[in-house]
């Protein structure tokens, strides 16, 4: 019952955007991908969620995702896109309503309110979406998203969260949130994977990290194993320096050690 | 995080508003089908059967030919042509995530234009045969074969390895328009004064020829948009989150896209074959029901078919009476009563209109 990424190839036109990446994610946990522009996380999600050509095999939940149906997909996992587009003028309860419709709790009209709630936005519901700061927009999004695979765990099988920066346009209280909701989406059984540019974000949150860096993978494990000076500053380019404040114990990263 | 009790309002409901519209629009329907049985040139009237039938009369001859094959199928043209034109209409805007797209934009007015410019000019060099076999219909049978035949060239171009781009769709047709109006113009140098005539009145649209045979011809082509519309309102309702998200909530994008694409062409150029340009009805009536009742195609794309036939019928017992016992082509009467309302909402209603 994992998400498992096995040798995944991706070519745009004569460029190879990833080099055979394997890449395995476990429910409960918080997996992210981190690297820099250009290195092949978003081409690695999309590869996974089915939406880019690909060699190499995913498997989601034990099953290939190439032999499943795009509404079977749709009840195992929700994704979570980069840029919040939608042409129309939908409300933003409509919104969250479309992920509750592709979703398995399609009989639970409650839902969508609660999904707002939890991004605190329900006071919002009857807006239109394009009314919206880039922010909220992003928010209702992980509301749709959260609508669409409400419950963590259902018939015994995880279901998945795939976040691609979801934290990208938020203030830093909500990127807090939005991490937390992620968190807590986990700790209930349920799988997160998140490709992430913020690194402390990262080292707060994550359980697991893969480090992508020109289509392969660097490394790949907690973040203790995986944040160091050496991985990152291999990975980005620049010399970067992991550090750990005495109350918390946890790694975070100090851009001012970096000479130019 | 937010508490649930920070719910202050209950969510809108503009689902149950467009519910509701259904019957509304239905009950707008049997009334605007009764004023077009009842108005036309001759003073054959429902009322005057009414009196007739009340008071023991048989209806006489004229009574049943005007109405049974003169106003009655050309009722059924106008609401089959006016649905179908409003859903295709509808149908397009949620496939390109544009509401400025019509039926026209997959090729099917440019294919069907030049199909019956070349019947109406060039119709005469056929062998008697072909006039024949199309049930003397030759220039409603070549629009539809234009329109048909350009929409799936079209689609051909914009496919590849099974993925249809809509974008390389717009611009091919584009090109296409683009050719289909020099070979137009071309034709247009060589015809000759009557059938630059038949071309003009072609362009601007009318009911006057429906018959029985053309409502049986045309009636189940066209009535494939409406049938299979139906059944694409929550895949477009997906579409409107892009084409990446709506496959990730489970939507088949690539047969979505086809069936939009290929019944939207039958229907539109079966419409347009035998009805000639009616333009407008495409754009307005979605745009007025999704102001009215919002996006949601699930119930945007049965109110828009009701709509459209409704102001389909209501323009052609406008063109009826306003200079009878001759008649306007309906497609100025659609322009001209469609354009000024359509102006004056989207002066009002600017910020919608953006979006």
């Amino acid at each position: 019952m994992s998400f498992i990424a096995e040798n995944i190839r991706v070519s745009y036109g004569n460029r190879e955007a990833l080099r055979g990446v394997s890449f395995n994610a476990d429910p409960g946990a918080f997996t992210a991908i981190v690297g820099p522009n250009g290195s092949g996380k978003s081409t690695l999600l999309g590869a996974m969620t089915a939406s880019l050509p690909h060699t190499g095999a995913v498997r989601l939940n034990g099953r290939d995702i190439a032999a499943m149906k795009p509404w079977e997909l749709a009840s195992e996992r929700a994704v979570l896109p980069q840029a919040a587009r939608l042409a129309f003028p939908f409300t933003v309860i409509e919104v969250v309503r479309l992920g509750l419709q592709s979703g398995t709790a399609g009989d639970r009209p409650e839902v969508p309110m609660q999904a707002l709630s939890r991004v605190g936005l329900a006071h919002y519901a009857n807006r239109t979406f394009q009314e919206l700061s880039g922010g909220e927009a992003q928010r209702v999004m992980l509301a749709r998203v959260l609508a669409q695979v409400w419950s963590p765990v259902e018939h015994g099988r995880p279901r998945w969260l795939l976040l691609d920066e979801p934290v990208s346009s938020l203030d830093i209280a909500h990127q807090l949130q939005v991490m937390e909701i992620a968190r807590t989406f986990a700790r209930a059984g349920g799988g997160v994977i998140a490709v992430m540019h913020d690194l402390n974000l990262t080292a707060l949150f994550a359980d697991r990290v893969a480090v992508l860096s020109e289509g392969q993978r660097l490394a790949f494990g907690t973040p203790a194993e995986v944040l160091t000076d050496e991985t990152l500053s291999l990975a980005y380019g620049c010399e970067l320096r992991v550090c750990s404040p005495p109350p918390a114990g946890v790694p975070y990263i100090l851009p001012h050690a970096a000479s130019a | 995080m937010a508490a649930v009790t920070d719910i202050d309002a209950a969510p809108r409901d503009r689902a149950s508003r467009a519910r509701a519209l259904h019957w509304a629009l239905a009950a707008a329907l049997i009334l605007v089908s009764l004023a077009s049985l009842q108005v036309g040139a001759t003073d054959v009237s429902l009322s005057n059967l009414a009196a007739k039938l009340a008071q023991g009369e048989a209806l006489t001859r004229m009574d049943r030919v005007v109405l049974w094959d003169i106003r009655l199928p050309r009722l059924a043209m106008g609401g089959l042509v006016g649905a179908a034109l409003a859903v295709s209409g509808a149908a397009m805007q949620g496939l390109f995530r544009n509401p400025l797209a019509d039926p026209g934009i997959v090729g099917v007015g440019a294919g069907a234009g030049l199909g019956a410019i070349l019947a109406i000019v060039l119709g005469g060099l056929l062998p008697p045969w072909v006039n024949t076999l199309t049930g003397n219909q030759l220039t409603p049978f070549a629009a539809f074969l234009g329109g048909w035949g350009s929409t799936l060239l079209l689609y051909r171009v914009a496919t590849s390895h099974g993925h249809t781009s809509v974008a390389t769709m717009l611009l091919a047709g584009i090109a296409l328009g683009a050719l289909a109006g020099a070979v137009s113009g071309i034709l247009v140098y060589i015809a000759d004064d009557t059938q630059l005539r038949d071309l003009t009145f072609w362009g601007l649209g009318s009911l006057a020829g429906a018959s029985w045979a053309k409502v049986l011809t045309a009636g189940p082509m066209i009535l494939l948009a409406p049938g299979a519309a139906l059944t694409l309102g929550r895949g477009l309702n997906g579409l409107a989150l892009g084409e990446a998200t709506a496959a990730h909530i489970g939507v088949s994008v690539q047969r979505l896209k086809t069936i939009a694409i290929l019944a939207v062409a039958a229907a539109t150029g079966a419409a347009v074959a035998v009805s000639g340009g009616i333009g407008f009805v495409g754009i307005v009536v979605p745009h007025l029901l999704r102001l009215a009742s919002g996006p949601d195609h699930r119930t945007l794309l049965l109110n828009s078919a009701l709509l459209g036939a409704i102001l389909l019928i209501l323009a052609d017992v406008i063109a009826r009476v306003v200079i009878a016992p001759a008649e306007l082509p309906i497609g100025i009467v659609t322009a001209v009563l469609g354009a000024p309302v359509f102006l004056w909402i989207l002066l009002t209603r600017r910020g919608l209109a953006d979006l």
